[in-house]
C-alpha cells in the first residue's frame, strides 16, 4: 500500500470516518475518496480497525458504576459545614470553649457574613471593636490567648479574612477550622470579662 | 459539524457537571452514559479484557471525588482518558509486582490480543488485531484514540504526555505499519 501525498485530506480521514467534520470539509474529503484508491483503501483499514475493537469491547454497565458513585456534594455552604466539622470530631479538643467557638465559627460563615477573627492577647479589654458592625459570639463562647503565648502562636492563632463567603475555597474553610485547634484555652475559671469579638469588615483575606 | 460539534459536547459536559455540582444526581448517570463506552475501549485496545469494567468503573469513582479539580482546559472525556491511563499503568505495575518478572508492557498486550485470537472467528478482524498489537505501546495509543474515539492530536497529545506534533507522526508511522502488515497477507 502506498500512501496519498495529500497531507491535509489525511489528516482529516479519522473525523470524517466519525462524522465530525464540518460539511464543508466533509465534501472536499468525499470528493477527493472518489477519486483516490489509497485514501479509500485508508478509510477502510480505520473502520476494520475500529470494528476490529469494539468487537472485543465488553458493553459497560452504567447503572452499577453511577450506584457506586459519590453522592453529588450539597449546594448550600451551611450544609457543607457540618460535613468539615464532622470530619473534624474525632479530633481531641482541650477544653469546651473551643468547641464552642468552632460551633459559632461554622454559624458565622453559614450566615455569608465576612468574619475578621482576632487572636485574644492579654489585656483582651484593650481590643478595640468596631462597634457598628461588632457581633458578639451568640453563644458566650471564651477565647484567651495568655500572657505568656509565644508571639508566633499568637500570630498563628490570628486569622483574618474578609470577603464574601463565595471567596473561601473548600481549602481555606478547613485550613479556618484547621487553626482553631491551635487555638488554647484556659479552663472555665477564667475571667469571663475575656469575651472575644467577632468583627466584620471587608477587604481581602489572609489565613 | 466538525468543531462546533465538539464544542458542543463539551458545552453539554460541562453543564452536566453544574448539574451534579448543585446536587442533581441524574447528571451523574448522563455523564457515564456519555464516556462509559469510550473509556472501556481505550481499556480494551490496551489489551484489558476482564478489567475492563473495573477499571472504568474506578476511573469515574476517582473523577466524581474530584470533579472539583477539573479545570475544562481539556474536554471531560480527555481528563477521564487521563484518569484510566494512570489506573492502567498502577494495574499492570501491581501485576509485575505480584508476578515479579521484568514485563514488557508490549508483550503484555500483545499476549492479551491473541488470547482473543481463538475466540474470534472472523480471521480478517484477527488479522486487524494482530496488527495494532504489533505497534509500540505509545504509537497503538495514539492510533486507537485517534481511530476509536476521532479524537484531536492536540487533546490525545494531552493523554499521553506528548506534543501535537509528536502525535501526528505516531499516527500516520502506525497506519502505515498497519497497512504493510494487512497487505503482507
Amino acid at each position: 500500500m502506498t500512501d496519498c501525498p495529500n497531507g491535509m485530506i489525511r489528516d482529516q480521514l479519522p473525523e470524517y470516518v466519525h462524522g465530525v467534520v464540518s460539511a464543508d470539509s466533509a465534501a472536499q474529503v468525499g470528493a477527493h475518496l472518489a477519486q483516490c484508491a489509497e485514501c479509500r483503501a485508508e478509510v477502510a483499514v480505520l473502520g476494520s480497525v475500529r470494528a476490529a475493537i469494539s468487537q472485543f469491547t465488553p458493553l459497560v454497565d452504567v447503572t452499577r458504576i453511577v450506584s457506586l458513585l459519590p453522592a453529588p456534594p450539597t449546594a448550600t455552604p451551611g450544609v457543607l459545614m457540618p460535613r468539615l466539622t464532622a470530619r473534624r470530631a474525632p479530633r481531641r479538643f482541650a477544653a469546651t470553649g473551643v468547641w464552642q467557638y468552632a460551633a459559632a465559627a461554622a454559624l458565622v460563615l453559614a450566615v455569608g457574613s465576612s468574619v475578621l477573627w482576632r487572636s485574644a492577647v492579654e489585656p483582651v479589654a484593650e481590643r478595640v471593636a468596631d462597634s457598628s458592625r461588632a457581633t458578639a459570639l451568640p453563644i458566650g463562647a471564651t477565647l484567651v490567648v495568655p500572657a505568656n503565648t509565644p508571639e508566633s502562636v499568637q500570630s498563628a492563632n490570628g486569622m483574618t479574612f474578609g470577603g464574601g463567603l463565595s471567596d473561601l475555597s473548600l481549602n481555606d474553610l478547613e485550613s479556618l477550622l484547621g487553626q482553631l485547634d491551635s487555638v488554647r484555652t484556659l479552663p472555665s475559671s477564667y475571667p469571663e470579662s475575656m469575651t472575644p469579638v467577632i468583627t466584620v469588615k471587608e477587604g481581602g483575606k489572609s489565613l | 459539524m466538525g468543531a462546533p460539534q465538539r464544542e458542543g459536547d463539551a458545552t453539554v459536559d460541562l453543564e452536566l457537571i453544574a448539574r451534579w455540582q448543585g446536587g442533581d444526581q441524574r447528571a451523574a448517570s448522563e455523564i457515564v452514559e456519555r464516556h462509559a463506552q469510550a473509556l472501556a475501549r481505550f481499556a480494551a485496545s490496551h489489551g484489558v479484557r476482564d478489567a475492563v469494567d473495573e477499571l472504568v468503573q474506578d476511573t469515574f469513582v476517582r473523577a466524581f471525588n474530584s470533579l472539583g479539580s477539573f479545570r475544562a482546559d481539556s474536554s471531560l472525556r480527555t481528563w477521564l482518558f487521563t484518569i484510566l491511563k494512570r489506573l492502567m499503568l498502577d494495574r499492570q505495575r501491581a501485576e509485575r509486582r505480584q508476578r515479579n518478572t521484568v514485563e514488557l508492557e508490549e508483550d503484555h498486550a500483545v499476549q492479551e490480543f491473541n488470547a482473543l485470537d481463538g475466540i474470534v472467528a472472523d480471521e480478517a478482524m484477527v488479522r486487524v488485531r494482530q496488527a495494532v498489537a504489533r505497534l509500540s505501546p505509545l504509537q497503538r495509543e495514539v492510533f486507537t484514540l485517534r481511530v476509536t474515539e476521532g479524537m484531536p492530536y492536540l487533546e490525545i497529545a494531552r493523554i499521553v504526555e506528548s506534543t501535537e506534533g509528536a502525535c501526528r507522526v505516531h499516527y500516520h508511522n502506525a497506519m502505515r505499519a498497519i497497512k504493510e502488515f494487512l497487505s503482507d497477507d
